[in-house]
């Protein structure tokens, strides 16, 4: 049911001015090319993490914290201990004299893997047990005894900023973070214009619960002194150093090894680093591989994996024809009780800090506060779905300020075409796009709708006296793609200093693939990050194919331990379609040219005499050397200098673009391809029951050139579901005394089969002028343009009840709440 | 025949089960409070069997128990004694991936994969009882099943087509066995291995 209106007949589009390849029908890129993964998923052949401990180990448990907030007085593990078929018994007093704490990420923290002294959320691991099997294992957890001294939990965010009960009160402050960030002049934008409207907003705290939880298989040798943790940690290859930093050992003594099934991730993995120490520690004490997977409770309760929970207040300027003058936006995080590596998730939103409007003076400014919730991880669209919401809430807002039609005021706002690039007053560049016509295209989906469809007056009408309102509101939005640079570690750095650095100063992160021949002619390729359902061996498969020209069934794609791979970035922030693609051209000419280098030596002919094609090399008078024949050759060099193997190190597309020095210097978030959609999802809304029905979602996406357009459409089926989610039914709840509300998928309510409407995603393809292939990012777009669209269109529903949508998830209580309130006043 | 054990070295009390699992006859000594999903997981071997929730909402670890699609972690290993136990890994024939398996590789239905042999066995029960089904049954048939990464729309569109091959088969044994055409095509994969 989806179609690709505006793309070249044959799916493909040339990609850029750098003079990539075009793609051709003949080629496997740019074709759906069933994914490589699926057969062993399908016939229950995978093995995902929780299928990695072998017979010889011992399990895992964890006592965690039952309260918010609470002095430990004394632990009791005796009894534990004692029971049959225990083995271990961990304090945080036994971990402190051998290892160091974990990482944070921000100074001035000092977090143990295990609570030490002080519980600060429901949740939070006290003691570790290790026994026979986990049932045992549980067992003994039961009989650990720990008594507390309670004390006030913390759990409203604008009220933690009063410091009235401190949850570090080492650090003397429950605000871990704060930054006023301006950009042209704000202050004379709102003083001039002719109206300024403010508004607050909440986004509720969700996350992406993946399917598979967390889980270890640690297992300690004594002869090297040296761990191999099976772990499905996402960024193995970047945030290992959580891991060895915590032990206290090399990185080439901790191995992380992830296996290609991780069953989904969304970025919640990364900071999964708790578990994989403690299980190191327990098997370097018992001598024997310990594992541990997480189960539903203890992640949904005290997994540390929690994202974003924010209370704005934004205000805009605008003048009485609707021109947009200025934006300020001020917002707390509730990071929970600890700081953990994604703090930076409160800075991404610069990075598209006007979406799809042509703004020049604005305010950032944020306060990360401390509470005694479980702490916060990384989720698919990194802070920006908040501040997509929020903007366009207040958009909504002027626009019934000034009487104004919001789509007239939108698209008179929108950044032309004709402005890309584009430069945001945050530093950060759009690559290319057609706003105005993307939003043109789903307006037209929706007055068509109007007549005779799910809009027609006199339907709307006779809904109306059921109580039902309908209504749709297109709205634009820009997912920023592949992020790589050490503006991620700002907080960390002294903010006074950023303005005298060089862009030489400025540390990147490239994407590593490597490749050797095989005797047999195949070619086995090796991915340096990890996967949790992307689909990357797909797309290295189709790329490498085609770079070699052999047959995707002549490739095959492994992976690499952390120990194996460079210290890469990985899989995060929309990066591998752009990454994997530059890495794997990079990769085709450096082992294509090597290849051809074998065979003149072969030959004993000059290198320019050969030539490569077709998965063998060339020279006149036909005759050929297979690969397998090269390999075979290739197998008299010594090891350490064979020309069948090759590496490349993609280096991000920004690095060589002046644009983005100044913003890469001054550790600005820097995401060189913007991704857009145009979204009109129509909704009814049950002013009886508060029910929200999406009849219908209507989407026009661009990623650029698909790479996969299979994958693609995925993506966007996937993201919209928990785009879905997020504006509608999930939410990790506190009850003022700091328990947790929401810690089974009876309270947490993931979108079913039953929530998700009837799609209808069209696509074109805009190429990215700074990639090599044409590709931007497009990982998290629909949980990055979802929500937002859906508080839209609720917004249009309501508007004759005088209702908004102010926070999400916007669920049936909150509105029949909002209806009522209205309907008293 | 195998006999299993799962028990540890404790002196937990111990039930005595036979079933059959994928067909074969199988004996086991379990304890009481194993689940199912573990008691397959564990000493069958039949790792297919994902486990996501361990109370009954995600439908990750759904297996066939005498035809019908069950919770796998909120049974109990001794409440399948007697019983008929079907699992993904029974699906594929000699190789040949099942008509539901080929469905949802084609039509791009599972994205992480975990969620995935849940989602095809609860698919099963469906088209076993509803060769044709409409969005109301796969709705029904699927409400069961959480699955994080695809959005269903794919998973929807992979019941469909499996519905229609699966017909078309049916229609093909039709011609010399119209009772068997009719009835089920997974017992049949059962006793042809």
């Amino acid at each position: 049911m989806s179609s690709r209106p505006d793309s070249d007949a044959d799916g493909s589009t040339s990609a850029d001015a750098r003079g990539s390849e075009r793609a051709t029908s003949e080629k496997f890129t740019g074709s759906g090319l069933n994914r490589v993964e699926d057969r062993r998923i399908l016939t229950g052949e995978a093995e995902y993490i929780h299928d990695k401990a072998p017979e010889s180990a011992l399990h895992m448990a964890l006592y965690r914290s039952v309260h918010a907030h609470a002095e430990i007085e004394s632990i009791d593990t005796s009894a534990a201990e004692d029971h049959p078929g225990c083995h271990l018994v961990l304090t945080a007093e036994d971990i402190k004299a051998d290892y160091n704490p974990m990482p944070a990420g921000l100074t001035g923290f000092e977090e143990w893997s295990l609570a030490d002294g002080k519980v600060r959320y429901v949740g939070e691991p006290v003691a570790v047990v290790v026994a026979d099997d986990r049932y045992v294992a549980e067992d003994a957890v039961d009989l650990v005894d720990v008594s507390y001294d309670t004390l006030d939990p913390v759990v409203d965010p604008r009220g933690a900023r009063e410091d009235e009960t401190l949850v570090h009160e080492d650090f003397g402050t429950n605000v871990g973070d704060h930054e006023e960030l301006t950009f042209g002049d704000p202050d004379g934008a709102f003083a001039d214009a002719d109206h300024v409207v403010e508004g607050s907003y909440s986004w509720g705290r969700i996350s992406g619960v993946p399917l598979e939880t967390a889980g270890v298989v640690a297992d300690y040798d004594d002869d090297s002194d040296s761990f191999d943790i099976d772990c499905n940690i996402q960024l193995h290859t970047l945030v290992d150093d959580t891991v060895y930093d915590t032990l206290g050992y090399d990185p080439d003594d901790v191995n992380l090894d992830v296996p290609p099934d991780v069953g989904g991730s969304f970025g919640t993995k990364i900071a999964i680093h708790r578990y994989c120490c403690l299980a190191a520690m327990a098997s370097k004490e018992l001598n024997r591989p310990v594992a541990f997977v997480e189960d539903r409770i203890e992640n949904l309760q005290g997994g540390d994996m929690h994202s974003t929970e924010r209370e704005y207040d934004v205000k805009l300027a605008v003048d009485d024809d609707g021109t947009i003058r200025g934006l300020d936006f001020w917002f707390v995080d509730d990071f929970g009780a600890w700081p953990r590596y994604p703090v930076n998730q409160v800075l991404k939103p610069l990075s598209v800090l006007t979406n799809a409007y042509d703004v020049q003076d604005a305010r950032y400014e944020y306060d990360l506060v401390l509470t005694n919730k479980t702490c916060q991880t990384a989720y698919r669209g990194f802070g920006v779905p908040a501040h997509l919401y929020a903007l366009e809430m207040i958009v909504d807002e002027a626009a019934e300020e000034i009487g104004m039609d919001p789509d007239a005021l939108r698209r008179r706002n929108l950044i032309e075409s004709d402005q890309m690039p584009y430069e945001l007053p945050s530093k950060n560049i759009y690559d290319s796009g057609d706003f105005p016509a993307a939003l043109a295209h789903v307006q037209e989906k929706i007055e068509d709708e109007r007549d005779g469809g799910l809009l027609d007056p006199e339907v709307v009408e006779a809904k109306r006296a059921e109580g039902k309102y309908r209504g749709a509101r297109p709205t634009v939005h820009i997912e920023p793609g592949v992020s790589g640079s050490d503006w991620t570690d700002r907080q960390r750095s002294n903010r006074e200093r950023l303005a005298d650095r060089d862009r030489d100063d400025v540390a990147e992160l490239p994407e590593h693939l490597r490749a050797e021949i095989r005797p047999d002619g195949t070619v086995r390729a090796f991915l340096a990050t990890d996967s949790s359902g992307q689909g990357h061996q797909t797309l290295v498969t189709q790329l490498l194919a085609d770079e070699l020209g052999v047959l995707s069934s002549d490739i095959d794609v492994r992976y690499l331990d952390s120990v194996e791979a460079p210290t890469e970035y990985g899989t995060a922030a929309s990066r591998m379609a752009v990454m994997v693609s530059g890495a794997a051209k990079g990769l085709g000419e450096a082992l294509t040219e090597n290849l051809e280098t074998l065979a003149a030596e072969v030959w004993d002919c000059p290198d320019r005499d050969v030539v490569y094609r077709d998965g063998a090399v060339e020279r006149a008078g036909g005759e050929r050397l297979s690969l397998a024949a090269l390999a075979e050759r290739d197998r008299e060099r010594p090891d350490d200098d064979r020309l069948t193997r090759a590496s490349y190190d993609y280096q991000h597309p920004a690095t060589d673009l002046e644009e983005f020095d100044d913003a890469l210097a001054r550790k600005l978030p820097v995401y060189p391809t913007a991704a857009f959609a145009a979204n009109a999802p129509i909704v009814e809304v049950d002013a009886k029951t508060g029910e929200v029905e999406i009849l219908k979602f209507y989407s026009l996406r661009d990623c650029g050139t698909q790479l996969n357009p299979t994958i693609v459409e995925g993506q966007a089926h996937g993201g919209l579901a928990q785009g879905i989610g997020a504006a509608l039914l999930e939410e990790f709840g506190y009850a003022d005394d700091g328990q947790p509300q929401a810690i089974t998928m009876f309270d947490y309510r993931l979108p079913s089969i039953e929530n998700i409407p009837e799609m209808e995603l069209d696509h074109t393809e805009t190429p990215s002028p700074f990639t090599p292939t044409g590709a931007k990012g497009t990982g998290e777009g629909g949980m990055i343009d979802g929500p937002a669209s859906l508080a839209c269109s609720i917004n249009a529903a309501l508007e004759p009840l005088d209702v908004q949508a102010d926070q999400i998830p916007f669920t049936p209580n909150r509105v029949r709440e909002r209806i009522r309130e209205r309907e008293d006043e | 025949m195998s006999v299993n054990d799962i028990s540890g070295p404790l002196d937990y009390p111990t039930e005595e089960i036979a079933l059959s699992v994928n067909g074969e006859e199988v004996t086991a000594e379990v304890e009481p409070r194993h689940k199912l999903s573990d008691f397959l997981r564990d000493a069958r071997g039949l790792r297919g069997v994902r486990v996501g929730c361990e109370h009954g909402v995600c439908g990750a670890c759904t297996v066939l128990m005498d035809g019908r699609a069950v919770k796998s972690c909120l049974t109990y290993a001794v409440q399948a004694d007697g019983a008929d136990i079907e699992t993904v890994e029974g699906l594929a024939d000699d190789g040949a991936l099942h008509p539901i398996q080929e469905s949802f590789h084609e039509e791009h239905a599972l994205q992480c994969g975990f969620c995935t042999s849940g989602f095809v066995m609860a698919t099963k029960e469906l088209l076993d009882s509803e060769p044709d089904p409409d969005r109301d049954d796969i709705e029904d048939g699927l409400a069961d099943n959480i699955c994080r990464c695809t959005g269903y729309q794919n998973i929807y569109d992979a019941v469909l087509r499996a519905a229609d091959r699966m017909d078309g088969e049916a229609d093909d044994e039709g011609a010399a066995d119209d009772e068997e055409a009719t009835g089920d095509g997974a017992t049949e994969t059962e006793a042809d291995r």
